[in-house]
């Protein structure tokens, strides 16, 4: 453990509506920009005194404009997290946390945006598959994902089951969440098995949706908790990283099956936050799509590997009120709406500050883990206050 | 005319048989009434289909179990050229007779917009070698680790000068995937695909990417051989790409 545990917390968060992709009536900049405000108006914060700024994989919304936009009074930290995909989710938070955490900056606000007719299809992926993939037809995140999931499948023996139940749990918690764009739409096995291929082993339902919206976080010392309303969220640890051999290689990853969160980065984390993986209240998996979901939790230790995984990924499990690992309990990049994961932050955040749409009881210790099968990926645990 | 297992019910015959003239007729509603709503996009984009047509006879209808069957339908052209296409029925909730899927048979492999070398050079000398009908990998030429995708200096010991070695296009397969999503127009007319990711066991068990060759039907096994074969594009656009057949499979 080290005195970075606990010693920044999140006092505020703040969402748009979701929209289906290329529908906002904002622009990618306003809906950064009232994202911003609302975790400004949720952690009682002077909207002028946020001077800190921190996205990821490549918003168009930099920092630097956001602060002009909002009129604030000094920007004393701003910076992105380099790597496509959403393994930058934890650690634009962590990021954020050792910003202030160093002095660098008092007040910092995690975001991301995402609008199609601004920022174009998939501008969450751009640029990252050149043509020694393009060539041979793998032009998408869902072919990529789809070749290491059929490894994991066929090789490691993890069942298909496991896939479905990170759909299914996500569908069901989205429906109790009015802001979830599948809320009314149930999942069940039948509509999960009858959808349509997109890449092998990848059905529609396990992938995520693309929706414009935005999201934000606001990171402040908890020291300074106190000056704003409601409960705050403490960062107990953060991790981000790429091990030798994984990152860029046009499927020549090592450790191909995992998720990327290698075993030295894993240990770094629970050493970190001080506790262990079986000690996870409630977890937000990244689930770019169900395969790397289920890779993530293995990496973690959260679950066993191979054909046991299915033992344990259960919809019964993964679900409130009696699961025991409660996963996406918004619905997820997949049932809640999928802007490049922002959700995700939040929505670990409101576990343990409130305002979840399916509080898990009595959590304590709150998992987001970002980006699995990406070339960056992180992990960041959020403790209440008894965890400090 | 129409060879048809007994086990065909007998109004999917006719369904098939109107669907085929609907197609010829560019009758888009009814051709898209039959379609499986849930599915209507990707079936649009799964098939390359000339206009116009003049004609079009049902060649096959068979049972694949599970309640599906799979029928071929010959379209002509104005000038009796043909192609064909195989189609997937199945009866929805409703008991309709619906499209499942539909591809061109026999199937090729495409050839995407997006290919040749990369905006930093580094992989120039592996597609300029695929025009002289080699594939070549890169190679340190001081610790002679292999390296791939193509690095700017050596990671494993900083050597730059890096070089490129002609490799034995044999190897198995590490993972695969059958895509069924038109993620770009050049899709149409050659869905769904196989990609393989084969592992070269003569380039220090380097991986590469690429389409295998006939496997419609075909489900390949990770850890089978296969064997690369250098494909020449149909235009200057594009460039040679290393096409993969099954071992004991003929091109």
């Amino acid at each position: 453990m080290t005195g970075f545990r606990g010693a920044t917390s999140v006092v505020g968060v703040g969402t748009t509506d979701y929209f289906r992709r290329g529908t906002s009536p904002m622009t990618s900049a306003q809906l950064v920009l009232q994202a911003i405000l609302r975790a400004c108006r949720d952690a009682g914060a002077d909207p002028r005194a946020v001077d800190g700024f921190v996205s990821y994989g490549g918003d168009a919304n930099e920092g630097l404009a956001i602060a002009a936009a909002l009129g604030v009074r000094e920007v004393r930290w701003s910076s992105e997290v380099w790597g496509g995909g959403g393994g930058g989710i934890a650690a634009a938070v962590n990021n954020a946390a050792a910003a202030v955490y160093s002095g660098q900056a008092s007040c910092v606000a995690v975001y991301r945006g995402l609008s199609e007719a601004d920022d174009g299809r998939r501008a969450f992926a751009k640029g990252h598959l050149g043509s020694l993939y393009t060539a041979h037809g793998v032009l998408a995140p869902p072919q990529i994902c789809a070749l290491r999931t059929q490894r994991l499948m066929e090789v490691d023996g993890v069942p298909r089951s496991a896939l479905e139940a990170v759909a299914l749990a996500g569908y069901q918690h989205a429906q109790r969440n009015p802001r979830a764009v599948a809320y009314g739409k149930p999942l069940d096995h039948r509509l999960y098995e009858g959808s349509r291929m997109i890449s092998e082993p990848l059905r529609l339902f396990d992938c995520s949706r693309e929706n414009d919206g935005a999201a934000a976080v606001l990171v402040v010392s908890s020291d300074r908790a106190g000056d704003y309303q409601g409960r705050p969220a403490a960062i107990l640890a953060g991790v981000q990283g790429a091990a030798a051999g994984w990152t860029d290689s046009v499927e020549n990853e090592d450790r191909y099956t995992s998720a990327g969160f290698h075993p030295a980065l894993v240990a770094r984390l629970w050493d970190d936050a001080g506790v262990g993986p079986g000690e996870v209240d409630v977890a937000q998996v990244y689930e770019n799509f169900t395969g790397p979901a289920v890779a993530a939790m293995i990496d973690h230790g959260l679950c066993p590997p191979g054909p046991a995984a299915g033992d344990f990924l259960t919809v019964e499990n993964l679900t409130v009120p009696s699961g025991s690992l409660p996963i996406n309990t918004a619905g997820g990049n997949i049932a809640e709406g999928f802007v490049h994961g922002i959700g995700l932050v939040v929505e670990a955040v409101r576990q343990i500050r409130g305002g979840s749409a399916n509080p898990v009881a009595g959590a304590d210790v709150s998992l987001l883990i970002g980006g699995p099968m990406a070339p960056l990926v992180s992990s960041t645990v959020f403790g209440s206050a008894a965890t400090v | 005319m129409t060879r048809t297992d007994p086990s065909v019910p007998a109004d999917l015959a006719g369904i098939v048989a109107a669907h085929g003239k609907s197609v010829a007729a560019g009758d888009n509603a009814a051709v898209l009434a039959d379609f499986s709503p849930d599915r209507i996009g990707q079936l649009i984009a799964s098939a390359d289909v000339p206009t116009p047509l003049k004609g079009a006879e049902v060649q096959s209808i068979a049972d694949v179990d599970d309640g599906y069957f799979d029928a071929v339908i010959r379209y002509t052209k104005p000038d009796d050229s043909w192609f064909e296409l195989r189609s997937r029925w199945v009866r929805d909730a409703e008991g309709i007779w619906r499209t499942f899927s539909v591809r061109n048979i026999p199937d090729t492999p495409p050839w995407m917009d997006l290919t040749g070398p990369s905006a930093d050079g580094l992989d120039t000398p592996h597609w300029d070698a695929l025009r002289d009908g080699r594939m070549l990998l890169q190679r340190c030429s001081a610790c002679r680790t292999w390296a791939w995708s193509p690095r700017p200096i050596c990671p494993t010991c900083h050597e730059f000068d890096m070089r490129w070695e002609q490799v034995e296009p044999v190897g198995t397969v590490y993972s695969w995937t059958r895509t069924w999503q038109a993620f770009t127009k050049e899709s149409t007319g050659h869905l769904p695909y196989v990609v393989v990711l084969v592992e070269l066991p003569h380039a220090g068990a380097r991986r590469v990417l690429g389409v295998l060759a006939d496997a419609d039907g075909v489900t390949p096994t990770i850890g089978s051989t296969v064997r690369g074969e250098i494909e020449q594009p149909p235009d200057d656009e594009h460039w040679p790409l290393v096409r993969w057949h099954l071992e004991g499979t003929t091109s």
